[in-house]
Order: structure tokens, then sequence, then C-alpha cells
């Protein structure tokens, strides 16, 4: 037994009358998504997705409009049938769910936040983040103590008889996430919640979803069209285009690694100085050319983990090279000034 | 001014009218050039009119074209040939028949030796004489006024030509545009809309000229074409009587008999539901005391409404109590009332299903649109054969043409329902019961309130109908009123629905404002 939460097995979802035919020409002619628009007048929605979510990870989804990673996603909650493929969250074979016990996982184990909020107008703050809790039946006097606890959580409390239009968008949106709390889900999935929110009050609610999230410690799936928003938030990210996966790693190896043009495009723009860690840029110390004589005993010393930020307040404070560590503390590599410069401008030398 | 982008248009222009190009990419860059009416002049146009308009393909011009020739035509036909004093000169010749007839009565009489009788007929011819004269002059003031008629004729046909010169080039740009912009429009000549034009024209104007500038015109056809058109086939007129009409009526009589007979016990237990709904709402307004009625009424008002409905309210009360009305009125309410309840028990429940299915919506809704458009007369005469007469065929005419709104609004409600937020409530889980009375119903339910006031409403304008199949109140009252045409009664009956109205109306919006919290 691993500790993937999700598992996702080439999934595939076609929209359109002829899906079946059309995936069947994929699986035995390997159609493009033009081809597949054109012959089948269907819609390649998802192609091919494979990918795990490790307990308590948060997984990061990335991809431009259409790429279909909302389509993604709602797979996991089945919101969307697949077309082909095998989807398994906690252990359990969402597709052979009986309608009754995939109505309790999405009541208890699978928690969503949306990109448009999608309260309920017509009831109180209160009721909004209990409607989970009233779907599963329980009483009143529960769904109040727990939509109490979680809008405190979000730094809601004071606005529980409140109306959702008498809450700004960035308020409604934490009601959003009180609501996902709500029924204490194992699962947390997240579509775009805070895309469409200006980028202060975006920036405040990934600070404060990053701490609710180190505390309760909920596996995540989280969509976003942002890069710079799945580096802050995500432990691994997976990019999107056309339907594919393109890419699947941490913020890390995605920066100094992209696996094509595509990916490359977007890293461009990103700052690594958080992201860019001692060991990715270091040269081994065995390999090490020194241009002038240097002494590795009165260097500073760093961790492989230092990020490149943190590097360069240390060599600013030296004129030695920097001699980087292993966990057991062992010299296993060096960075000198070139090295720094080079790996600021992104990637090495 | 060198703008290389400007030749591309240019180019457009001669690939879309691809006979004579260069002539139209000109005239097109100079209309494109001015800001207002650019006269450019098409000779072409100007001489074939409609057909060119037809080759093109625009089709616009063609009709527009032809109908106004066909009028210059018309009229320079007229001052051809037409026998223009034709009808006065008729009526001269009927007046010198009647004028003989009298005169050879007049003479019968004198023989007879009634001379006062034969007196007062050759009076009588005389005066016909004055009229068969008048008759005359004016037959020959008409055909003087041949020349003129022909001139305007010739001079407005002058005026067309110069329209469509002028006119084509603007229009043949629009659809230019149309064209480039990938709408449907034809490019180039076409020999196949020449053709449809030409058939459109030979098809039109001859019978059309001959309708409007022949005395007799049938006659004038069947001597052409050999007793066929204007014989056997009238112009003047469509050549079947009333026949079909007659064979299908009987037939649907038929139907209509065989349905009454043979599905009684149905109609019967329908008449018996709703006169059981009618009885239980006439006993709780009319045997309950009315002090007591009208106290809640006005207490319902106040509670709900607010203080100024309630003044309303009272008022109103007193306006039928004071006129006696108050026993009618009641009847009326517990007309409406039983109308309107059945049309929201049975309306919402389908307004929810065509919201959610697509395809029972579009098989309702011509459903929809001929109960609310079809005359309620219509459907009274079905009612009767099925029903009877009475209250409860009252009632159920006033379904037919009340319930209609609260379906479509309830389904429009349902379909408002934003997707996003029915998506956040499946993915917690809710069942299909659950979305509907948590999330479909609540967010639909201001449109649902409109569609109940819009029934009690027009439930409200179907009284008089119904009391015209024997549905009592105050309906009948304007009813009787009408046949006596005793205006005062109708005045005071009108008013006291229009109060009963206003009050329900006022008291419903109250109470769903106050449930929405707004003010």
């Amino acid at each position: 037994m691993t500790d993937n939460v999700i598992t996702l097995d080439g999934v595939w979802k076609i929209f359109g009358n002829n899906a079946d035919a059309a995936m069947a020409a994929i699986r035995e002619r390997g159609l493009g998504k033009a081809e597949v628009l054109e012959e089948f007048n269907c819609v390649v929605g998802i192609a091919d997705v494979s990918f795990e979510v490790k307990r308590g990870e948060i997984f990061c989804v990335m991809g431009l409009s259409g790429s279909g990673k909302s389509t993604m996603v709602r797979h996991l909650n089945r919101l969307i049938e697949p077309t082909a493929g095998n989807i398994s969250v906690m252990g359990r074979d969402m597709l052979t769910l009986s309608d009754a016990d995939l109505r309790e996982m999405r009541a208890m184990n699978i928690g969503m936040v949306f990109q448009h909020m999608a309260l309920l107008p017509h009831r109180t703050v209160r009721d909004n983040v209990g409607f989970p809790l009233q779907v599963r039946g329980e009483p009143k006097s529960t769904r109040w103590e727990v939509s109490q606890r979680c809008l405190d959580k979000v730094n809601l409390t004071g606005f529980e008889d409140r109306f959702p239009r008498e809450l700004s968008g960035g308020m409604q949106q934490r009601v959003g996430l009180a609501r996902a709390l709500a029924s204490d889900p194992d699962v947390l999935l997240m579509d775009e919640p805070f895309s469409a929110l200006d980028p202060l009050i975006r920036r405040q609610l990934q600070d404060q979803f990053m701490k609710l999230s180190a505390e309760l410690n909920k596996t995540t799936v989280f969509i976003t069209h942002d890069l710079d928003e799945a580096i802050r938030i995500g432990n691994r990210i997976a990019i999107m285009k056309d339907g594919r996966i393109v890419q699947i790693g941490t913020p890390e190896e995605i920066v100094t690694q992209p696996a094509d043009d595509y990916v490359r495009d977007f890293v461009e723009g990103i700052s690594k100085l958080k992201l860019v860690f001692a060991h990715s840029i270091m040269v081994p110390i065995s390999e090490y050319q020194p241009t002038r004589p240097v002494n590795f005993d009165e260097s500073p010393r760093a961790h492989h983990g230092t990020d490149l930020d943190q590097l360069i307040d240390i060599a600013t404070s030296t004129e030695n090279v920097i001699v980087i560590t292993g966990d057991d503390g062992a010299d296993i590599g060096v960075v000198d000034r070139a090295t720094l410069l080079k790996g600021i401008q992104g990637g090495k030398a | 001014m060198k703008d290389t982008n400007f030749q591309s248009p240019d180019l457009s222009v001669e690939e879309f009218a691809v006979e004579n190009g260069p002539y139209y990419a000109r005239e097109f860059a100079r209309i494109q050039g001015k800001t207002g009416f650019a006269w450019s002049w098409n000779t072409m146009a100007a001489v074939c009119g409609p057909l060119w308009g037809a080759a093109r393909g625009a089709w616009g011009f063609f009709w527009m074209f032809l109908v106004l020739e066909l009028f210059a035509l018309v009229q320079i036909g007229r001052g051809l040939w037409g026998e223009l004093g034709a009808d006065q000169l008729a009526r001269y010749e009927r007046l010198l028949g009647n004028i003989a007839k009298r005169e050879a009565q007049a003479a019968d009489l004198t023989a007879a030796g009634d001379a006062a009788g034969a007196a007062a007929k050759l009076k009588i011819a005389d005066n016909l004489r004055a009229a068969a004269d008048k008759a005359l002059e004016a037959a020959n003031a008409a055909s003087s006024t041949a020349l003129a008629i022909l001139l305007t004729g010739l001079a407005l046909m002058a005026v067309i030509k110069l329209a469509e010169g002028f006119y084509a080039n603007t229009a043949y740009e629009a659809q230019y545009l149309r064209w480039r912009s990938g709408q449907k429009a034809q490019s180039g000549m076409s020999r196949n809309g020449l053709i449809f034009g030409a058939i459109g024209l030979l098809a039109i104007w001859p019978l059309t000229l001959v309708r409007f500038t022949v005395a007799k015109p049938d006659e004038a056809m069947a001597s052409v074409t050999g007793g066929l058109l204007g014989g056997r086939l009238p112009i003047t007129e469509f050549p079947v009587g009333k026949e079909y009409f007659a064979a299908l009526s009987k037939k649907g009589d038929a139907g209509f008999d065989w349905l009454a007979n043979n599905f009684g016990d149905v109609f019967d237990g329908v008449t018996a539901g709703i006169r059981w709904v009618l009885d239980g709402l006439e006993v709780l307004l009319i045997q309950t005391p009315w002090p007591v009625v009208m106290f809640v009424t006005v207490v319902m008002a106040l509670r709900l409404a607010g203080p100024r409905v309630a003044i309303f309210t009272a008022a109103s009360l007193a306006y039928l109590a004071f006129m006696g009305l108050w026993e009618l009125a009641m009847i009326t309410v517990a007309l409406i009332g039983a109308g309107a309840f059945l049309c929201v028990a049975i309306g919402i429940p389908l307004g929810i299903w065509f919201g959610k299915s697509k395809r029972a919506y579009a098989i309702a809704e011509p459903v929809l649109d001929f109960m609310q458009t079809m005359p309620a007369f219509v459907y009274l005469i079905p009612i009767i054969a099925f029903f009877g007469t009475g209250k409860p065929p009252g009632v159920l005419a006033t379904l037919v043409f009340a319930m209609p709104p609260v379906i479509r609004l309830t389904a429009l409600g349902m379909r408002g329902v934003p997707e996003a937020t029915k998506e956040a409530a499946i993915a917690f889980g809710c069942s299909r019961r659950q979305l509907l009375f948590n999330v479909e119903l609540p967010l639909a339910l201001p449109s649902i309130m409109t569609g109940i006031n819009q029934t009690i409403l027009m439930s409200l304008s179907m009284v008089v109908i119904a009391s015209l199949i024997g549905a009592e109140g105050l309906g009948a009252l304007i009813l009787e009123a009408l046949q006596y045409a005793a205006k005062g009664q109708g005045l005071l009956g009108g008013l006291a629905i229009l109060f009963c109205a206003m009050v329900i109306d006022r008291i419903a919006q109250g109470a769903y404002r106050k449930k929405t919290g707004e003010s």
C-alpha cells in the first residue's frame, strides 16, 4: 500500500456524441486533437493524464485557459465522467462507486473550492459553510458548531449571519474555503480559487491558505493559471497543455530543467532566487578547478538546500568561495561568484 | 496616404463583383470614401431595374423595385388603355334601365287611370335621370384624366429609374460587406437568379396589370387564354367556396361528440375535482361571517405588506360591501383562487420539468403559445362540449389561459440557476432531491413568484369570459351590463374586479418582498 491519496492512470476525456468511437480511433490510429475534431466532431478535453498525489502534498496543476486543467480536476470527484482510464482516491476506485457511495465520498472526503465561489445567495454565511454537513444529514447544532470553527480558521469570525452578497470577493472566497473544510475532508480540490481576485487580496489569501494547509495537512490539488502562484504554493507542479501533462516536478525542477520550449517560455519570467538551491548549481568538490588559490578551511559553509537568495547573502559577506555541505555535514561542492551569477541568470554554466 | 493595405479591398471587390470588377472597385472606393450618401450612378441597374438585382443576388433591391415599377406601370396602363369611366358608365347604363322601367310602370298606371301614381313614378324617373346625367359626366371626366394619369405614371417611372441607378451601388456595397465578413451573400452574376427574377416578373406583373387596368379582368383574361385563366380559374377571387371547410368542421363535430361520449367519466371526474376545490374556498369566503373575512384580510395586508396596503385593502373591501357586491366578489375570488391554486399546483411541477429537460420544453413551448394566444372563445366551445356550463368549466377556461405564465417563469427560473452553483452543490454530495429543494427552487423563487402573480392577474381578466359559460360572480354582473348596455352597472362592476385584483396583487407582492428581505 503506497502513500498515494490520489492516483490517475491514463485518463482521457473526450466531449461529444461520438466520444467512444473517437476514443477507439485515437487508440488504434493515434489521431491528434485537430483530427478528432474534424472526423468525429469531438473535443479532446484531457488526454492520457496520469499522476499520483501523496498524502499531505499540495499538487499544483498549471495551464492556460483551455488546457483542460479544470476538466481534469472535476474528474477527481467525478463531476465529469472520464472516457477512459482509472481514477482512485483514497484507495477507492472512483469509477465503480455507486451513486450513494459517490455522494458520500463527496460529502465526507473531498472538499472543493471554486473560482467563482458558487455560494448560495439565499443562505447566510453560516448556513453556506454548514451546507455540506446538512447534505450529510447532520443536525443544526453540529452544523453551527463546525461552521463557527471553520469560519474562525479563515478569520471570518463575526460574519456568520451576513449574506454572501454583503461580503467582498476575498471574503466570499474565504467562505468557500471554510465550506470546503467544513466536512473535514481528506482531499481538497481547489479550482483556480484565487484567480478572480485582485493581486493584493490574492497574495493574502495565498499566505493564509499556505498557513492553513501546513496546519491541517490536507492532500490538495490546486489548479491555477499562474505559475508564480503554483511555485509559491505547490510541493509539486504539473504543467498542462492541450489536455496533456507536459511536465511534472518540484518547482525547482520545473524552473531549472524545463521539459520543452513551452515550459521554458513560462519559466523565463520567474525569479529563481528562492527556487534554485545550492546543490543544483554547485561544482562537485572533486571537479572544482580554482582560478586562484583557495583555502576551503576559511570558506563559509552552506547546506546544499540553501537557496540562491541566501547564497547571495553569504557571498557578499566573504571574499572566499562557498563550500556546500551534504546532509551529513561533509563537503560535497563549491560555489564561487561566477557559478552563483550564472545560477541567478538561469541555469548552470 | 500611401497605405498599401488600401489595395486589398479593391482586389476583393473585383473578386466579389466578377463581371465589371474594375467599375465596381472604383465606385465602391468612392462610396467608402464618403461619410454621407455617395452619388454613384449605375446605368445597368437603372435600365434593367429589378432584373439587375435578381442577377446580382440583391434580392431586397429586386423586390422593392419590382413593386415600385409595377405601381408606375399600372398608372401608365390605366392612362393608355384603362377604361377609366367604366364603373361610372356601368352605373349610367344601370340607371337608364331603371328609368325605362319606371316610365313603363308610369305608362301602365296611366293606362289604368291612376294619374297620381303615374306622376310619382315619373318623378322618380326624373330623379334617376339627374343621377344618370351625373354618372355620365363623371365617366367623361374620368376618361379625360387619362392623359394626366399616363403622364404621372411616366414621371413616376422616371423617378424610380433614377432611384434604381443611384441606389444600386450603395445596396451592392452593403452586400459586398456581408460577403466579405463571410455571411451568405452572392458574388458575381448568377444566371439562375436572373431566370428566377424573370419568372417572378412574368408571374406578378401581367396579372396585376390586368387586374388594375381592365374593367372586367376575368373576361379579358379568359378571352386571351382561351377560357383557362379568368374563366375556369378566376383571378379576382380564389376559386374555392366553403366546401372543404364544411366537410372538415363536420368531422370536427363528430370527433368532439365521440370524445364527449366515450370519455364522459374522465370529464366528470375533472369537474368533480375542481368543484371540490371551489366549494371549499366558497365555504371559507362566503359562509364565514363577513366581519371575520374582512378583519383577517386587512390584518394580513398589514402584516405582510405594510400599513399603506392595509388602508387600501380596507377601502376596497368597504367599496365592495357598500355597493352590495360582497357575495359576488367572494364568489369571484373563490373562482380565481381555485383557478390560481390549480395553476400553481399543476404549473410549478411542469415548469420544473421543462426547466430541466430541454426536449420536454421544446415540445411544450408551442402548446403554451397556443394556450396563450388562442382567443378564449375558441376553447370555450370544446369546454362546454366536454364539461358543460357552470363554475368548474369557468375555472378550466381560466386554467388554459392563466397557467402558461407560471410554467414559463418557473422553467425560466430553473434554467437561470447558475451552473456553477449547482455544480458546487453536487460536489458537496447533494442528491437530486437535495439539489432541487436546497439550491434550484430557492434560487428560482423570484421568477416563480412573478409567475404566480401573473397567473392570479390573468385569472382575474378571465372572470368576464368565464361568466359567458355560466360562472357566476362579478363577471356575470358585467356580462349582464353588457347585454342591457347598463353603463353604470358595468363601471361599478369593473371597479369591483379591479379592486379585487389589486388587493390580491399588493398583498402577494408585499409578502414576497418581505420574504426576500427587500423593501
